[in-house]
């Protein structure tokens, strides 16, 4: 049985073993070929190892797709305080499944990305920041860094070669914010997970005041293979600009939902079409959102033209996120999903500043009088100017994308709320 | 856990089948529960945070749970941080975080228990009330909300005979509302207790509140 469903059309580098889940145990990935990747970067010097990551282009995979290899030279050359790695895995994204497939199929790949990150960081300790929702993963996850452990793959005298690198699992609870990189660096320190103004730069001063890297999931599950088969290597998939492959979560309106991993540059609509056996029940697609619940919506006929890559995305006026595909048939009701998104974020403002603790919950509140037929047009302006206040004015950009959503989809969807609005007005009048 | 088949019970792997058994579905390596003294020190934070039985007077940090809280605090540079990890114990022993149990970690940890209140309210996971044998979080966010999880969330409550938040008569049920799961692919997910059930459909319902009463039947 394969996993949920594959197509032809993938190169699965980091998902290879997705649906085995004997891959799980250390001895069978040892036996595949694994923590040889370590093994090679501990015989290399820590800036070697970065310049291997830079050469290969990875940008990271959690939404903003800084390149990899710069973050990690902006680390301190000669450690005089402890350095930290910090694994992103508060993935909490609307639409995005991709770092619990990561994690619960291929736990070692991820300890062997962390490891050898560690070590081009020069950092001693690494923290998984996982979800406290992760009950399963976690538990998968903690063992294999218990059998990390117990064969010499972490803590004290790496493989006998004298560096030592401890690992901690650690779980949030419950808090989409902390997957904010300076949020979860609040929460890893027992505090509320609000995020903290930049500057100074994790680099700089990051989780207990020491020099801090933050990299998502699947950014570290790269990590291997890239050292392993050089930055070249890595460079054969992909656009120039965006090399290598990435996951791409489809959910929605979808035959087949699921995590497809792609090379980077992939054409939106053959994802749609051939990779994921197109709209449910013969469906008319109406829209997209690529990259997870932040990132503005598009129309079928941008979707025609996308190419999924950060600047292919960037083309159609979007995002690519962390390349979540929402895909909505004409049957979907985009104010009640739109509402639905921006309630989320009002849910999970931290309510540090103005524009978004209040901007969210008054956008939800406009949201649901129109969905409730109670809306005017003017709403939809009073929609437009209040959420252009809320980008760009605040800490993090939980309240950007608040106004993602609901600026394009009133930019293009614009019939679908005058539909329910002039009909509440006929419902009024009779 | 018993081998009652449901289709997809907190596990992707498959695509609708409907009578496999846990084995089949997570494998012959699936972990299962974890010691109660956290295990190695690296993962001592991560544990079950949701457990059928729930008594709001069990002492705290005892026996088993006192080698977890210690080896939870070697892996932090400052005491501070693990107060989510201790939350977390204090949930998974007594079921919710009383403010009671949230002034005894402040003591603990040398923290003010209005520094504790805050942080313990900041977060959705920590109950700050008693809730039912099994807490159902039904996923309504978008991806779940295109494919139905409205009516999944109808058909609980249904079932259930509970109102939304509530707790139902015989202790048995809370049902809430939930932010994405990050399961968005197997649409609707409901996490209950600390487990996943994916691909539920309103048809599923029935079968899932049976499974779940049988097992409170099993546990008493």
């Amino acid at each position: 049985m394969a996993y949920p469903y594959v197509s032809d059309l993938e190169v699965r580098v980091i998902s290879k073993y997705f649906g085995d889940p004997a891959h799980r145990r250390i001895d069978t990935y040892v036996e595949r070929g694994g923590y040889k990747a370590l093994e090679k970067a501990l015989a290399l010097e820590p800036d070697a190892v970065t310049d291997e990551i830079k050469a290969s282009g990875l940008r990271g995979r959690g939404g903003a797709g800084f390149p990899t290899g710069i973050k990690w030279s902006f680390m301190p050359k000669e450690p005089t305080r402890p350095h930290y790695l910090l694994c992103n895995a508060d993935e909490s994204e609307p639409g995005t499944f991709k770092d619990r497939e990561l994690m619960r199929w291929d736990p070692h790949q991820l300890i062997e990305g962390c490891l050898i990150g560690a070590y081009a960081i020069r950092a001693q300790h690494v923290y998984i920041y996982s979800r406290g929702e992760f009950f399963e993963v976690n538990q998968i996850l903690a063992r294999a860094v218990e059998d990390a452990y117990a064969k010499g793959y972490a803590g004290e005298d790496i493989l006998g070669t004298g560096t030592t690198i401890d690992i901690t699992v650690h779980q949030g609870a419950g808090a989409y914010i902390c997957g904010e990189e300076t949020g979860l660096m609040s929460s890893l320190e027992g505090d509320r997970g609000e995020p903290r103004v930049k500057p100074p730069f994790p680099a700089a001063v990051g989780v207990f005041g020491m020099p801090s890297t933050i990299n998502n999931v699947e950014t570290l599950a790269a990590v291997p293979h890239i050292v392993m088969n050089g930055g070249d290597w890595y460079r054969q998939w992909g656009t120039a600009k965006s090399p290598g492959t990435k996951l791409f979560c489809v959910s929605g309106h979808v035959q087949k939902p699921g995590n497809y991993e792609l090379p980077l540059g992939f054409p939106l609509i053959d994802l749609i079409e051939n990779v994921c056996g197109g709209i449910r029940d013969g469906n008319q697609l109406k829209a997209v959102i690529p990259g997870g619940s932040s990132v503005p919506l598009i129309n079928a006929e941008d979707s025609s033209i996308c190419m999924l890559d950060y600047e292919g995305c960037e083309e159609v006026g979007t995002m690519l996120g962390c390349a979540s595909v929402i895909v909505m048939d004409h049957k979907a009701d985009i104010v009640k999903q739109i509402r639905r998104m921006v309630d989320f974020y009002a849910h999970e403002s931290c309510g540090q500043c103005t524009p978004c603790r209040e901007g969210s919950a008054w956008t939800a509140r406009i949201l649901r009088r129109i969905e409730e037929g109670k809306g005017t047009e003017e709403d939809l302006d009073t929609l437009i100017e209040m959420t252009d206040q809320m980008v760009g004015t605040t800490i993090c950009v939980l309240s950007d994308s608040v106004a993602a959503p609901v600026q394009s989809s009133i930019n293009k969807f614009r019939d679908d709320y005058l539909e329910l609005i002039r009909g509440g007005e006929r419902a009024g009048a009779a | 856990m018993s081998d009652v088949p449901l289709k997809n019970p907190g596990w992707a792997g498959n695509t609708g089948e409907f009578d496999l058994t846990e084995e089949q579905i997570r494998g012959d390596d699936f972990v299962g529960e974890r010691p109660l003294d956290g295990g190695h020190s690296s993962v001592s934070g991560t544990m079950p945070y949701m457990l059928i039985e729930k008594n709001p007077e069990a002492e705290l940090f005892e026996g088993e749970y006192q080698e977890r809280l210690k080896k939870i605090l070697t892996r932090y540079p400052k005491k501070r941080a693990s107060l989510l990890p201790v939350l977390s114990m204090v949930q998974e022993v007594r079921g919710h975080v009383s403010p009671e149990s949230m002034d005894r970690v402040a003591e603990l940890l040398d923290l003010s228990p209005a520094y504790v209140r805050g942080v313990t309210t900041f977060y959705t996971m920590y109950n700050k009330r008693p809730v039912g044998r099994h807490l159902v979080q039904v996923c309504t966010n978008i991806s779940c909300n295109l494919c139905g999880a409205d009516e999944v969330l109808a058909a609980f409550l249904r079932h259930t005979d509970t109102e939304l938040g509530a707790t139902s008569e015989d202790g048995d049920f809370t049902i809430i509302e939930t932010e994405c799961l990050a399961a968005c692919g197997f649409p609707t997910c409901v996490q209950i207790n600390s487990r996943y059930f994916e691909n539920v459909t309103p048809v599923d319902v029935p079968k899932i509140v049976e499974h779940l009463r049988a097992q409170v039947e099993e546990s008493a």
